[in-house]
């Protein structure tokens, strides 16, 4: 089909327009640069945070070894006291005042404050079993929680801990950032388009809607390339801290399964948003100076309704948001990786957004067709929604 | 008479923006090997009917009827048409041979084929040193040089060509005109549009003009220089200078002007009914007359005549 035709080579033009392997080896080793630096970075601060010296005078205080807070006596002196506080031989001194209460002394706003507070609640709690007589055991056992074992039919199956959410978060991150790489591509190609007037000789030639189509996946497919570079960053990171620190990575989001739903919705969500960004594009001559350029942070709004999945992925809310096509690109991977919404729940959710992308590719195309060929004038919304509803080759 | 089989025929198309017509109820034919030549002031419609003709925009009315392979349509395929639009422009952070390339095939051509006709054209304009280039880092007039291959890399047999001329040195004219001129031997029937009027007069075989979206005046360029009047003009070349007001007064002249480039010639358009013979014999008595030579007027002339009579009657009309 001649469509087709128009359409491979635009995606493979809008692909190599953008894609150089030099701009993607550099921005590889930007990211895993700038991931070492911010790790060790806050390395060292932490070390840092460990000196803190809390000097105590007539309160009987240990603290564990490995904390944060380091405890030593004070002189007896006064005098002595407020020198070594002056000199920064301690950063605070923790006296006990005749009605039981504390007081720290410092001279800036001190660090730590919770931890050293937990050590005071555990010397006051130790205090007060002492004058009730119940002994340290037995408490315990009055206050432990009686134990449960959550078992899954399926053995393989875990539930989902703090690192299967850490990874649905950084997968949504990496959408965001797909989608918003995506964004400003189209953004800046099809508006410098207008600017530069290629449009002209391409309409002439092409179809807008195997244009749009063409830049769909061609920018898609850019975009989709420049994730793939920092997962690859990501993995090596990962790898190189599971051999330093033990650092592992969830089981669920390497299993063949999950992974091909990840790709799927998050080729959905670039085709779907793709559309959407190249119609709206094509509608401007100019981001500079457009006062819509801020529609392009729209796509935010889905992704943060989706942040409630991550507190309870399978609440009737979770369920309608993975499933509404505006929402489920992000809402369904999510769901996947936390909990297991099932094979017919996926297609269903796959389904209305392949139908969701199919429409607005038509609409945008629409769009495109006219908004492509204007300039000076920015269409108002009406007017875009008057050639959304019209037939093709209206313009 | 293969060349005068119709390519492409207009029929009462009219286009309005705004409620303001821009071409209105233009009707013409395009024959298959002639370069056809669309002229006319700003604003006249031209690149309007231009873009209608390749499909940029559709008519509100009318039709246009396309027969390039024997197969009427309603609409110019790609394949067999070349355009230069207007409003030109290139992706400038690209090298000029993919550029070429990439029209090519948008074309239809293969890759290697479309690879090959680029750099046959960039050698014959004198740019396949610069092939690696990006289009930014060439001067306007070469990136219209490459504008202009990307128009006809694919040898079509319609070319549209909207003010190929604009922005040109005279030797790039020069160049392009005979490039036009090529690409009709070679069987591509062109339609320009330019107000370069020494360049279509040289060019065309047949000019449209148009006035406020119509046509005022269509014929060859023979007919058209005929169709400013019928009275006859002259030049004379003198032995120096001479008092003008002798030959103004003369009954059988018209109209006296200096010629531009030579102080010591002058043209005079006779008045009707007068001939050459007679006004000869009185003109060596008026002036030291050297030479004299009949002339044909100008397309220029013809332009703006015409246009300023379209402008006048419609001014005149009460609608």
């Amino acid at each position: 089909m001649r469509h087709w035709y128009f359409v491979r080579l635009v995606t493979g033009w809008e692909f190599r327009r953008y894609f150089k392997w030099k701009d993607q080896f550099l921005g590889f080793l930007i990211f895993v640069g700038i991931s070492v630096i911010a790790f060790a970075t806050s390395r060292i601060a932490g070390r840092d945070g460990r000196s803190m010296t809390v000097a105590t005078y007539g309160v009987q205080l240990s603290a564990p070894p490995g904390g944060r807070i380091a405890l030593a006596p004070a002189p007896a002196d006064s005098a002595a006291r407020a020198a070594a506080l002056r000199d920064g031989d301690v950063s605070g001194i923790l006296s006990r005042r005749g009605d039981g209460t504390f007081e720290l002394l410092v001279e800036k706003d001190p660090r730590h404050l919770p931890e050293l507070r937990a050590l005071l609640v555990e010397l006051v709690r130790r205090e007060r079993l002492a004058e009730s007589g119940i002994a340290e055991a037995e408490l315990a056992r009055i206050l432990a929680p009686p134990p449960l074992e959550v078992r899954f039919t399926d053995p393989d199956r875990t539930r989902a801990g703090r690192a299967e959410r850490v990874a649905a978060g950084v997968f949504l991150g990496l959408v965001m950032l797909a989608l918003f790489t995506s964004m400003a591509y189209l953004l800046t190609g099809i508006t410098g388009e207008k600017q530069l007037r290629v449009t002209e000789s391409i309409t002439a030639i092409i179809p807008p809607q195997a244009w749009i189509d063409g830049k769909i996946l061609g920018i898609g497919a850019y975009a989709l390339a420049s994730v793939a570079n920092m997962v690859v960053g990501g993995l090596v990171l990962a790898l190189a801290a599971k051999l330093a620190w033990g650092f592992s990575i969830p089981d669920v989001v390497v299993r063949p399964g999950v992974i091909l739903v990840l790709v799927l919705f998050s080729v959905l969500a670039l085709l779907l948003w793709n559309a959407f960004f190249a119609a709206f594009a094509s509608t401007i001559d100019d981001p500079n100076t457009s006062a819509r350029a801020s529609v392009m942070f729209v796509p935010m709004l889905p992704v943060a309704l989706t942040l409630s999945v991550l507190r309870d992925p399978d609440d009737t809310g979770s369920r309608v948001l993975s499933l509404f096509p505006l929402t489920s690109p992000s809402a369904m991977p999510a769901r996947v990786i936390l909990s297991d919404p099932g094979v017919g729940e996926i297609a269903l959710s796959a389904l209305l957004l392949v139908a969701m992308i199919w429409l607005t590719r038509r609409a945008a195309g629409r769009i495109f067709e006219i908004g492509m060929l204007m300039y000076g004038k920015e269409p108002t919304l009406r007017e875009m929604w008057r050639w959304a509803s019209a037939k093709s080759g209206s313009r | 008479m293969a060349r005068l089989e119709s390519l492409v025929r207009l029929e009462h198309v009219t286009k309005s923006f705004g409620g303001r017509p821009a071409v209105d109820a233009l009707s013409f034919d395009v024959r298959r090997g002639e370069v056809f030549a669309l002229l006319g002031p700003n604003g006249a419609g031209k690149t309007t009917t231009v873009r209608m003709l390749v499909g940029v925009i559709r008519p509100d009315e009318g039709r246009i009827v396309v027969s390039l392979d024997g197969q009427p349509r309603v609409s110019l395929p790609p394949a067999l048409t070349g355009y230069l639009p207007e409003d030109r422009g290139l992706y400038r952070e690209i090298p000029v041979l993919r550029t070429l390339i990439y029209f090519g095939r948008l074309r239809g051509l293969e890759k290697h084929e479309a690879r090959r006709r680029a750099l046959e054209w960039l050698e014959r304009l004198n740019l396949l040193d610069r092939k690696d280039e990006r289009v930014a880092a060439l001067s306007k007039g070469n990136q219209q040089r490459v504008q202009f291959i990307t128009a006809v890399i694919h040898r079509p047999q319609l070319a549209l060509l909207d003010e190929p001329f604009t922005g040109l040195d005279p030797l790039s004219q020069e160049l392009f005109l005979g490039i036009v001129r090529d690409l009709r031997e070679a069987g591509t029937t062109i339609i320009l549009s330019a107000h370069q009027m020494d360049l279509v007069e040289r060019a065309a075989d047949r000019v449209l003009l148009m006035n406020q979206g119509r046509e005022v005046l269509s014929g060859s360029i023979d007919e058209l220089h005929g169709r400013l009047d019928g009275r006859p003009r002259v030049r004379l070349a003198l032995d120096g200078t001479a008092s003008l007001e002798a030959l103004r007064e003369d009954p059988d002249v018209a109209e006296v002007t200096a010629d531009d480039a030579d102080p010591t010639a002058i043209h005079i358009r006779l008045r009707d009914g007068a001939t050459v013979a007679r006004f000869l014999a009185r003109a060596v008595t008026l002036v030291p007359l050297r030479s004299l030579s009949t002339e044909r007027p100008r397309l220029h002339e013809v332009f703006v005549h015409v246009v300023r009579e379209d402008d006048a009657r419609r001014a005149g009309s009460p609608s």
